[in-house]
């Protein structure tokens, strides 16, 4: 592998324990704010407005109805599992030869702006998927067959690998160009078109 | 955004999309998906015996008097092996530079994951506390990682050559 390359991976790894390090600090108000945007977006399409996510203590973040019966278990989502596709988002954008300019910084942070919408709607499919299939006979009787399909589907997509090609297509649409990973590719394009 | 950034873009999607529900369907989760998920457990398994980790394998779980884990979807490798098909898929390049690509990447994301099975066991079972971050976020990212990482690297050298051969 050249020596430009080692100096790359080198910058990934250094990207990747940065992400990591902010994402596991940052979790427990990231999750206030993820639920809390989930629910108002929900509560949108509800009528009554019932839904209320709560973020506990242990990074679950408690998934309650004021319809549910009181005595009944309330479900709980590890948020985290949903998010943790920050870390690949801040690794990719380290990459750059020049990590701090400020297209590449611009770029990541609209990218961190689009991705926390993403989660916003990957945490709703997450909730959805729990109303439609696994409340036993109260998701029988207020869904259908094909609801469960479709939201499980859908959070089964997301969790399995969309998230990450979320991040992926953030990173592609979003960094520097003439200092991403790719430009050899990029530059012997242009070249051909000049010719 | 270029028109061939977001053409890149749709293919990818696309091809992901397609792909999943592929795998998803039930006969080609039994058939291939459930198979390729035991071979995976039955040869983490070998590695973790090979370095005195006395393990039985049992369907996809391999499990000892002090720990087990039980390999699922997104544990087999098979979602970065799907983000490097549509990442392949969806850039300009001959078939066969394709099909080496994925065979490739294919054999590089396996490799990884058969570490991070057996480094998972060991955290399991020697430092449990370590586990959950390991397993939800660390190797996961690591694994998407270097699928991406192959993808570029593969990109980078096809591309001009695709070009050469045009011209």
């Amino acid at each position: 592998m050249p020596q430009a390359d080692w100096r790359t991976a080198l910058r990934v790894i250094a990207g990747f324990l940065a992400g990591l390090a902010i994402w596991i600090l940052l979790t427990p108000l990231y999750d206030r704010v993820i639920a809390a945007g989930a629910q108002a977006t929900m509560r949108l399409f509800e009528k009554p407005k019932v839904t209320r996510l709560e973020p506990g203590a242990d990074q679950y973040v408690t998934v309650d109805r004021a319809d549910f019966d009181p005595r009944s278990k309330r479900p709980d989502i590890p948020l985290r599992d949903l998010t943790f596709n920050i870390v690949l988002l801040t690794a990719l954008f380290a990459a750059s030869k020049r990590p701090f300019s400020d297209r590449n910084i611009g770029g990541f942070l609209i990218s961190l702006v689009v991705l926390a919408l993403t989660h916003v709607l990957g945490t709703i499919v997450e909730v959805m998927s729990i109303y439609v299939a696994k409340l036993g006979m109260w998701s029988t009787v207020h869904y259908t067959a094909f609801d469960r399909n479709v939201w499980g589907v859908a959070n089964h997509f997301y969790r399995l690998v969309l998230m990450y090609a979320i991040a992926f297509a953030l990173w592609w649409i979003f960094r520097d160009p003439a200092t991403a990973a790719a430009a050899p590719a990029a530059k012997a394009a242009k070249k051909k078109k000049k010719r | 955004m270029q028109r061939n950034q977001v053409l890149f873009l749709v293919k990818f999607f696309g091809v992901l999309l397609a792909a999943y529900l592929l795998i998803a369907w039930s006969p080609v989760n039994d058939h291939v998906i459930v198979p390729f998920t035991r071979a995976i457990a039955t040869s983490s398994g070998a590695l973790l015996n090979a370095i005195g980790q006395k393990v039985t394998v049992q369907d996809t779980t391999i499990s000892s008097s002090r720990f087990g884990v039980n390999i699922n979807n997104g544990c087999n490798g098979v979602e970065a092996m799907l983000i490097l098909l549509a990442s392949i898929a969806a850039f300009p390049a001959s078939m066969r530079a394709r099909g080496a690509g994925l065979l490739l990447g294919a054999i590089v994301v396996q490799v990884l994951n058969a570490i991070r099975i057996v480094t998972l066991y060991l955290l399991g079972a020697y430092h449990p506390r370590l586990f959950d971050l390991f397993h939800t976020a660390v190797w996961q990212i690591v694994i998407i990682l270097a699928a991406i990482g192959f993808f570029l690297l593969w990109s980078a050298r096809v591309a001009p050559s695709r070009l050469a051969n045009r011209a």
